[in-house]
């Protein structure tokens, strides 16, 4: 390649190709995902790229997400359109509008790319893929149990070894002021300083520090959380978390899944702002961010219509592909004559070969000549 | 951001003034390295400690923040002028040290703060270490700050017409002095936090916990008596 070449080999930040065998390992985990949801009975769907910017980020699921979101000018409509920044908004679009008279609960999954301008910490990328499930229609608790039973499972079918499951209560420190929190006490809470906490002279900012106290397992986390003296709806919802978590480490033992571990942090709040009721993350040792999140929220379209209840979660490929583990036996690829018959070619196939038309490269493991299959050294 | 492989817990700290306030710390907290971290000669980066578990790395002060927003260090040890620069969202700081206290302020030459009103700027030009956290500040005001990034002697600055004013650590005030200039406001007091990366704490909780918590009882300890 020439200076000029290289040059144009130059992609925009926050934006990668993907090679092999990164691209088939992304595409073998997305199947893998895809059969274990619709043996759970969920249906794929699969929202456009773009739309309109201000169906895009109604209020609700979408609406945070506007910083985040690249906009273009329709030069049809003369409209401004969005590129999804997140899926979840498109499924609660869906749910309510085209599917509003499918039977509920109606449970949807889907797997797509999704574009942010900005990247973070988190991720470097600008581009990357979601899949997720969502379930619309049922506020029970036997829903959160599928919705998180379901994000472990896969995952752990992906080969990811340990997974840590945080639960959380959007909103908790916001109910708790009633809304009057003080910039010093946001951002002690976001930097998680109980001691900043617990010297202040407003009695919420002490309860929220104990809380703050009490996140880790959630075997030590929940006594300590039914501990607190709390208003009554906050009271429940606590309650909620302990029967969650019951019924999950219950579902875990069933199944003998391994290297889970349940904790809370009921004041991670960031990015659970249209979230109601609870609200998750998942993470795994060693992998710097976070391997997918979900938890309840409302579906609203139109202000005529009642919210409906939904819960769901999404996975974000690109962490998941640097903490799971591939499949360790090397592919066993087969030289063949271009010279031989289709139907050999199917033959060997259906044997299970890798075939390779031609003379062999350097990634043959095998060679085929007249019927007879001979190792490459 | 590469995943880490090695087992290890993995402390920051920082190069220089705070390093030798916080000796005394990491040792109420039964935290020794091993010789050569305090060998000033010794190329090493990475030294283990008594604890088989625990590594230390030593790095300069803003590093320590990047290091353990993007999980490369678990727990670090850092002023809080260097997190409010860098607003990471990955990085918990449960624990002020009570060490390596100063505070960050607004500084110009003398004469011009006798005739200068503050409350007439919309737009100024400031030199300083912290450009994110200054024009943040400024923004709040109404005031749009023009920064111009410089690692360090901010105080030569405005003697050589590159800004009339700086943004930068005062301590006693006597660099300040020896330069004709004035500190005119503080934009934020400055002491050194415990640092956790954010999916350490949430993945090995019992483990990061504990040392929180051991720093905690030494730091509480240390600053009773």
């Amino acid at each position: 390649m020439d200076k000029n070449n290289t040059e144009l080999a130059l992609l925009p930040s926050g934006f990668a190709d993907l090679l092999p065998p990164d691209a088939e390992e992304e595409a073998r985990a997305i199947t893998l995902l895809m059969k274990h949801f619709a043996a759970f009975g969920y249906h794929r769907v699969k929202p456009p790229l773009l739309e309109f910017e201000d169906s895009l980020l109604a209020p609700g699921p979408g609406a945070r997400m506007a910083p985040d979101t690249f906009r273009l000018m329709d030069p049809v409509s003369h409209r401004m359109l969005g590129l999804r920044p997140d899926i979840t908004p498109q499924i609660a679009r869906i749910a309510s509008s085209r599917l509003c008279k499918e039977p509920r609960p109606l449970r949807l999954t889907y797997a797509s790319d999704v574009l942010r301008t900005r990247a973070s910490q988190l991720r470097t990328r600008r581009q990357f893929c979601q899949v997720g499930c969502e379930i619309i229609g049922d506020g029970t608790i036997d829903t959160d149990v599928e919705i998180c039973m379901l994000a472990l499972i896969g995952l752990k079918d992906l080969g990811l070894k340990n997974i840590t499951l945080d639960l959380n209560i959007p909103g908790f420190a916001a109910r708790l002021t009633d809304g009057k929190m003080t910039e010093d006490m946001k951002s002690a809470i976001r930097q998680r300083n109980q001691d900043a906490l617990a010297a202040s002279d407003i009695p919420a900012a002490k309860t929220i520090a104990k809380a703050m106290q009490a996140a880790g397992p959630a075997k030590t986390a929940l006594p300590a959380l039914q501990k607190l003296e709390l208003p009554e709806a906050l009271t429940k919802d606590i309650d909620i978390l302990s029967q969650l978590c019951s019924q999950l480490e219950a579902a875990i033992n069933d199944l003998a899944l391994t290297g889970i571990s349940l904790t809370i942090d009921i004041l991670d709040q960031d990015g659970f702002e249209y979230h109601k009721g609870l609200g998750f993350t998942l993470f795994s040792p060693h992998i710097g961010g976070e391997l997918g999140r979900g938890g309840c929220y409302e579906v609203q379209f139109g202000e005529s219509d009642p919210p409906e209840t939904a819960r769901g979660f999404t996975l974000y490929m690109d962490t998941i592909g640097k903490a799971a583990t591939p499949p360790s036996a090397p592919p066993k690829l087969l030289a063949v004559p271009s010279s031989e018959k289709w139907t050999t070619l199917q033959d060997l196939q259906n044997q299970g070969w890798t075939i390779l038309r031609g003379a062999p490269d350097h990634n043959c493991t095998h060679r085929y000549d007249s019927g007879k299959i001979t190792p490459i050294e | 951001m590469s995943a880490q492989t090695e087992q290890n817990l993995i402390l920051a700290v920082p190069k220089g003034r705070i390093l030798k306030e916080l000796m005394p710390l990491l040792q109420a907290c039964d935290i020794i390295p091993e010789p050569d971290f305090s060998d000033d000669n010794s190329r090493k980066l990475r030294f283990s400690t008594n604890h088989p578990g625990l590594d230390i790395i030593r790095v300069r002060a803003f590093d320590v923040a990047t290091f353990v927003a993007y999980g490369g260090a678990h727990l670090g040890v850092v002023g809080s002028d260097a997190l409010e620069e860098f607003d990471y969202s990955e990085i918990y700081a449960p624990l002020d040290l009570g060490i390596g206290k100063c505070r960050l302020s607004v500084a110009m030459p003398e004469e011009d703060a006798k005739t200068e009103d503050p409350a007439r700027w919309s737009h100024i030009r400031i030199a300083t270490k912290y450009p994110s956290l200054t024009a943040r500040h400024f923004a709040r005001r109404g005031v749009q700050a023009e920064c111009i990034k410089l690692n360090g002697a901010m105080e030569i600055a405005p003697m050589l017409g590159l800004a009339r004013r700086i943004v930068d650590l005062v301590s006693t005030g006597s660099t300040l002095k020896a330069n004709q200039m004035a500190e005119v406001e503080k934009i934020l007091d400055v002491s050194s936090r415990l640092i956790v990366n954010r999916s350490a704490i949430k993945t090995m909780p019992e483990q990061i916990n504990a040392w929180i918590e051991k720093f905690r009882t030494a730091s509480a300890s240390r600053n009773a008596a």
